[in-house]
């Protein structure tokens, strides 16, 4: 395990570097921020102070070197908009954001699972059809529409929510309904696939001969064997969270990274951008190794039941 | 394989089709939008660009204006119906290679990484991290700043930033696959790996990677709609829902049937992919066949199985 | 490869389910208050304002920035002297008298008894030091570029309430431009921009939670009338139908910049907010330099429709690009009549002669540069092509956009069409007339020699001879040279909750008194 632990951090050490590079280079492919910072009417020479002050005089590639060795000190730059320590701000954000995509995966994973599962136990029955047809239009409901629906029915007509905003309880209650009819909807659906596999394997006709109940038969046995495939899907929509809560962000007043992210783009602020970039990747990178750990431990126990 | 042998294949499916009556409506939902989609830019094309400010924001069934008018009209009097319908083309233009596209990539990367494990899987999974962890608007908003928004270079972005969920389900598939017994006895006669891929990796990973790709349409529609919506997705007069959906949700309290009628569509399209995907998905698994031949017997079963605890155990190993 | 047809099952039931309810309740702990939410106590005495963004900052000599000068221009820090949206004059604030001793010095006579927040007076000393900050430092303060441009300006104090400023050239108008400098102490950081500025204002910066909400507090020791409100709590939506329901809905008090399809209902106030759409047409490309296609285009767009419809009523269709009010508005120059007849046969006539009016124009639009930006595009594109131009639209995020608005302009595509939008924030043709119009301006496609001159003569004039000037320059670009199409002088939207008295005006944008609002009875 220890093994594969540092062979897994050493080779993302250099994929981490591409996405630096990537997000480094296509920012600066985007255009001068200069016009978006300096009035109209701004003479070249305050243009010429604002390159230099910034160092977007130098060419590309020195400019990266530097930043490359600021990097290395942990100085990430300072925001173009607010002129405050690029690190700062993505560090100030990103909780707000953990704290939404670790809540809607937990209620996402365990819902699918419960639905998907029932609809799987018999295929094709009533259950798996409306499981399947209201999973199906979960996942493909614009986010921003159930959003602003959520908010001008139970916010402005039955006043049982706030519109938005970080304080109290309630104001968890619409952005985590937002986030979660998609990665719902979409692993209701893998997981149901999964397990209509699982269910039909012929060690499950073995347990059931064993007398193991339904139940454990569906949740422990046939459950571990879905497992797999719905931890990749799983794994790939808390990706999508991390860095891709933006609509729900921007509509909630939600200080996140997502929104940080987008407006970083196109405000051209790079160096917030470079900063978001480098921590939800790494995040993500985490995220990755364990759900390989994950994986592997399922897969483990999977294969000599699964052999046949 | 040999002619003679199809026929009787393709008309067991629409035979199979016909028995289960969601599945045939979905089908017949789908068939409907590929119809729009390529009759309705010839037909309705001049109709949807048509606009009259003095007719704005009709409501649905406003037919006394005209029968264009029967889902109402857009904020500048534009016949929501044809918009709906010639928008058909331009989404399916730019959701179904974007899919497509991606579905290929990425599963035969996938496969062909699983299957040989080592450090082309190691490079394949890092390289899938990068795309996964970059975000993908910057990505969009560079490849549209950079060249232009061309439906080529929607699908190029849209596609790319799909490819690893593929990759990354293929791949954790096939890695499972290679380790078994067949798997092993036919590398060890001598198959070659992309055959061996092929017969024995491939239509064990198809069903998940199909499941995920249909439900995949609607993501690649709404992202288009979110690139509409920073003006970077298809431009005007074209016309796609995810347009429609980005420009309506500036109306979605005056007039709600701008956005939701595409959004509807997008919906309708994606549910019935999806509906189909999971039948077809018990429809290439002989052991699962059964439900949909004896759909009826089945019905009877479930019934006595409230009684009986485990009913379809049998029926399964059958 | 002994497979049993048994999966083995490992370990104890419970493990898993333990570990899944840890992480559940140290989500929760974590959870029930958002992490670093800020606490937004407001009670009855503090109104509450969302805005579409955070201000950036609130450094002062940044005000002329909308995000920054809502909050901080007259409620945090102060001006010399102060132009009032409804008639146009200059009023006194932390100046209470000024006179032009020779055409280049001012003397300005200051108040006294002004503290600054920190409990240091206010002096001529600060104004001078304020001024200096402002204009001659390197900070790039976005004042001096919107400003003072290369204007030379230096400030002395003569004694403790009196304060000389002489300007490199003549210059009528160094009072109004002086209304953009705010004042701030001189222990204010020089070579750096500060984001919590000290000043002479009404209100104070109490605490600032950034990403979540502002919230300012009523100074006691302010020297003018005492506000009503004793803080006012700053938050941020970018979504307007949010904001407008946040209003509705009671979280809010006052909600800004918001569209007609956002739903404020019966709290709605719109009120003309000093914007002019237009569109800038670059006359230097065939067969948009042939000044009959220039006139085909002004014809061929229905401003009453567009108004009517995309517009949703609010604006008024407009002929020239500042509204009433600003010095050297010409009440003579009427929006073009839609003619489409009129615009085919000149389409034709140009064709006739040889002119290439099948080249593709595009027409280059940004989103949310005014609600329903696309759709207005849609709109002229749909004309133009009836007229019989080739046109196709290109929408572009802010930063490409402003690629095309500003000098030196992209060279690798055909003649364009540039969606954009004027709002004279000084209320003098001076801040208009060079940028857009002069043949050099930065953001100015096209000019002649004979509209630089009379822009020019307009800048050196003062008083009744500017207001003439600069309106002959406007009905000379408008008859002769018809570089724009201009569409409509725009109307803004505000939405302000029952419990609150406020009445927006044409600065509103880009000032917002806090002063000015008060409980409603």
């Amino acid at each position: 395990m220890f093994t594969f632990l540092r062979n897994r951090i050493l080779s993302s050490a250099i994929p981490l570097l591409f996405v630096v590079l990537g997000v480094f280079f296509l920012a600066r492919l985007t255009g001068d921020p200069a016009n978006l910072y300096l009035p109209l009417s701004a003479t070249p020479e305050m243009r010429e102070t604002f390159s230099a002050q910034h160092g977007f005089d130098e060419p590309v590639f020195v400019q990266f070197g530097d930043y490359l060795a600021q990097i290395v000190q942990f100085d990430f730059g300072e925001s173009l908009r607010t002129a405050q320590p690029a690190a700062e701000a993505v560090l100030r954000a990103f909780p707000a954001t953990l704290q939404l995509a670790g809540f809607t995966m937990l209620f996402a994973i365990i819902g699918a699972v419960v639905v998907g599962s029932l609809a799987a136990y018999r295929p094709n029955s009533a259950i798996d059809r409306i499981a399947s047809f209201l999973s199906a239009t979960a996942a493909s409901t614009p986010d921003f529409w159930f959003a602003i629906m959520g908010v001008l029915i139970f916010a402005v007509q039955l006043e049982w929510l706030p519109t938005s905003g970080t304080t109290g309880a309630g104001v968890w209650v619409l952005p985590i309904a937002t986030l979660l009819i998609r990665p719902f909807g979409v692993l209701v659906q893998v997981v149901r696939g999964a397990m209509v596999s699982a269910l039909s394997a012929p060690y499950i006709k073995v347990a059931r001969s064993k007398g193991a109940s339904e139940p454990r038969v569906v949740f422990r046995h046939a459950l571990r064997n879905a497992g797999a495939p719905a931890l990749t899907v799983a794994g790939d929509l808390a990706v999508g969270l991390v860095n891709g809560a933006v609509v729900v962000e921007t509509i909630f007043g939600w200080p996140g990274i997502g929104k940080l992210m987008i407006d970083s783009i196109l405000q051209r602020d790079f160096a917030v951008l470079q900063a978001a970039v480098l921590l939800t990747a790494l995040t993500i990178f985490v995220l990755n190794i364990l759900i390989d750990i994950g994986y592997a431990l399922l897969d483990a126990r999977v294969r000599q039941g699964a052999l046949a | 394989m040999t002619t003679a042998n199809e026929t009787p294949r393709r008309t067991r499916w629409l035979h199979l089709l016909r028995r289960d009556r969601m599945a045939s409506a979905a089908a017949v939902v789908l068939l409907l939008v590929g119809l729009c989609a390529l009759l309705g830019p010839m037909l309705l094309g001049d109709l949807a660009r048509e606009q009259n400010l003095r007719a704005i924001n009709l409501r649905p069934l406003s037919t006394d204006e005209g029968w264009e008018f029967l889902l109402g009209s857009d904020s500048l009097g534009r016949s929501v119906l044809a918009r709906l319908i010639v928008a058909a083309g331009t989404t399916l233009a730019v959701a179904v290679p974007a899919v497509l596209l991606s579905l290929l990539i990425g599963s035969l990367w996938g496969m062909w990484a699983g299957f040989h494990r080592g450090w082309r899987e190691n490079v394949s999974m890092r390289i899938a991290d990068v795309i996964l962890s970059f975000p993908s608007l910057l990505l969009a908003v560079v490849v549209l700043y950079v060249f232009d928004p061309s439906v080529a270079n929607i699908i190029a972005v849209l596609a790319l930033a799909r490819i690893p969920v593929y990759l990354r389900t293929a791949r954790a598939e096939s890695a499972e696959l290679r380790s078994r017994l067949f798997v092993d006895a036919a590398r060890t006669f001598g198959t070659g790996n992309w055959a061996v891929i092929r017969r024995h990796v491939a239509p064990v990973v198809a069903p998940t990677l199909l499941t995920v790709a249909a439900v995949d349409f609607c993501f690649v529609m709404l992202t288009e709609s979110s690139l509409s919506f920073l003006g970077i997705g298809i431009q005007p007069p074209d016309v796609s829902w995810g347009l429609m959906v980005a420009q309506g949700r500036q109306e979605l309290q005056t007039a709600w049937w701008i956005a939701v009628f595409p959004g509807l569509a997008i919906i309708l399209t994606t549910v019935s992919a999806t509906v189909l995907a999971s039948w077809a998905r018990i429809a290439g698994d002989p052991a699962q066949r059964w439900r949909l031949t004896a759909p009826r017997r089945g019905r009877r079963d479930r019934k006595a199985a409230a009684a009986a605890p485990a009913p379809a155990a049998g029926k399964e190993s059958a | 490869m002994k497979s049993p047809l048994r999966p083995r099952l490992a370990g104890p039931p419970g493990r898993r389910t333990t570990a899944l309810l840890g992480a559940g309740a140290m989500l929760l702990a974590a959870g029930c208050t958002v992490a670093n939410s800020g606490s937004a106590a407001a009670g009855a005495d503090t109104v509450r304002i969302v805005l579409p963004e955070e201000p950036p900052t609130l450094e002062p000599c940044d005000a002329s920035l909308t995000a920054t000068g809502r909050v901080t221009r007259s409620n945090i820090t102060e001006p010399l002297t102060e132009r009032v949206p409804a008639t146009g004059e200059l009023e006194p604030k932390l100046a209470e008298e000024w006179e032009q001793l020779e055409p280049t010095t001012w003397r300005f006579t200051l108040r006294e008894g002004v503290t600054f927040h920190d409990g240091t007076p206010f002096t001529a000393e600060a104004a001078a030091f304020s001024i200096d900050r402002t204009v001659n430092s390197d900070i790039g303060c976005n004042v001096d570029g919107y400003v003072f441009g290369d204007i030379e300006i230096s400030a002395t104090a003569v004694d403790a309430t009196t304060l000389e400023v002489t300007t490199g050239e003549p210059d009528p108008i160094l009072p109004l431009r002086l209304s953009f400098v705010e004042i701030v102490p001189t222990d204010t950081a020089t070579d750096g921009k500060v984001r919590e500025p000290v000043g002479t204002g009404p209100y104070r910066i109490d605490t600032w939670n950034q990403g979540i909400n502002l919230r300012l507090a009523r100074y006691d020791d302010y020297w003018g009338e005492r506000p009503d409100y004793a803080a006012a709590l700053y938050s941020w939506r970018s979504e307007g139908s949010i904001r407008a329901a946040m209003v509705t809905s009671g979280e809010a008090d006052v909600a800004v910049g918001l569209a007609p399809a956002d739903g404020a209902g019966d709290t709605a106030v719109e009120f003309p907010n000093n914007e002019t759409s237009y569109l800038r047409m670059d006359a230097t490309k065939a067969p948009l330099d042939d000044i009959r296609v220039r006139q085909a285009i002004n014809y061929a767009i229905d401003r009453e429709g567009l108004v009517a419809s995309v517009f949703a009523g609010l604006g008024e269709p407009a002929g020239q690009v500042v509204p009433d009010g600003v010095t050297g508005y010409n009440p003579d120059i009427a929006a073009w009549p839609y003619d489409m007849d009129r615009a085919r046969t000149l389409i034709d006539e140009a064709r006739a002669d040889g002119v290439p009016v099948d080249t593709t124009i595009t027409l280059i639009g940004r989103n949310g540069i005014y609600p329903k930006a696309a759709e207005a595009l849609e709109v002229v594109q749909n004309s133009l092509l009836e007229a019989g131009l080739d046109v196709d639209i290109q929408m572009l995020d802010v930063n490409a956009w402003m690629e095309y608005l500003l000098r030196p302009f992209p060279q690798d595509i055909g003649p364009t069409l540039l969606q954009a939008q004027h709002g004279n924030q000084a209320g003098d043709a001076a801040f208009t007339m060079d940028q857009i119009y002069g043949s050099e301006g930065a953001q100015s496609s096209y000019g002649t020699a004979e509209l630089d001159r009379l822009i020019h003569e307009g800048e050196l004039a003062a008083e009744d001879e500017r207001q003439a000037a600069f309106a002959g320059a406007l009905a000379h670009q408008n008859d002769e040279v018809v570089r724009d199409a201009v569409l409509a002088h725009m109307t803004g939207i505000i939405s302000i909750a029952p419990n609150v008295t406020y009445e927006p005006n044409s600065a509103t944008n880009d000032e917002m008194h806090l002063a000015a609002m008060h409980p409603a009875d």
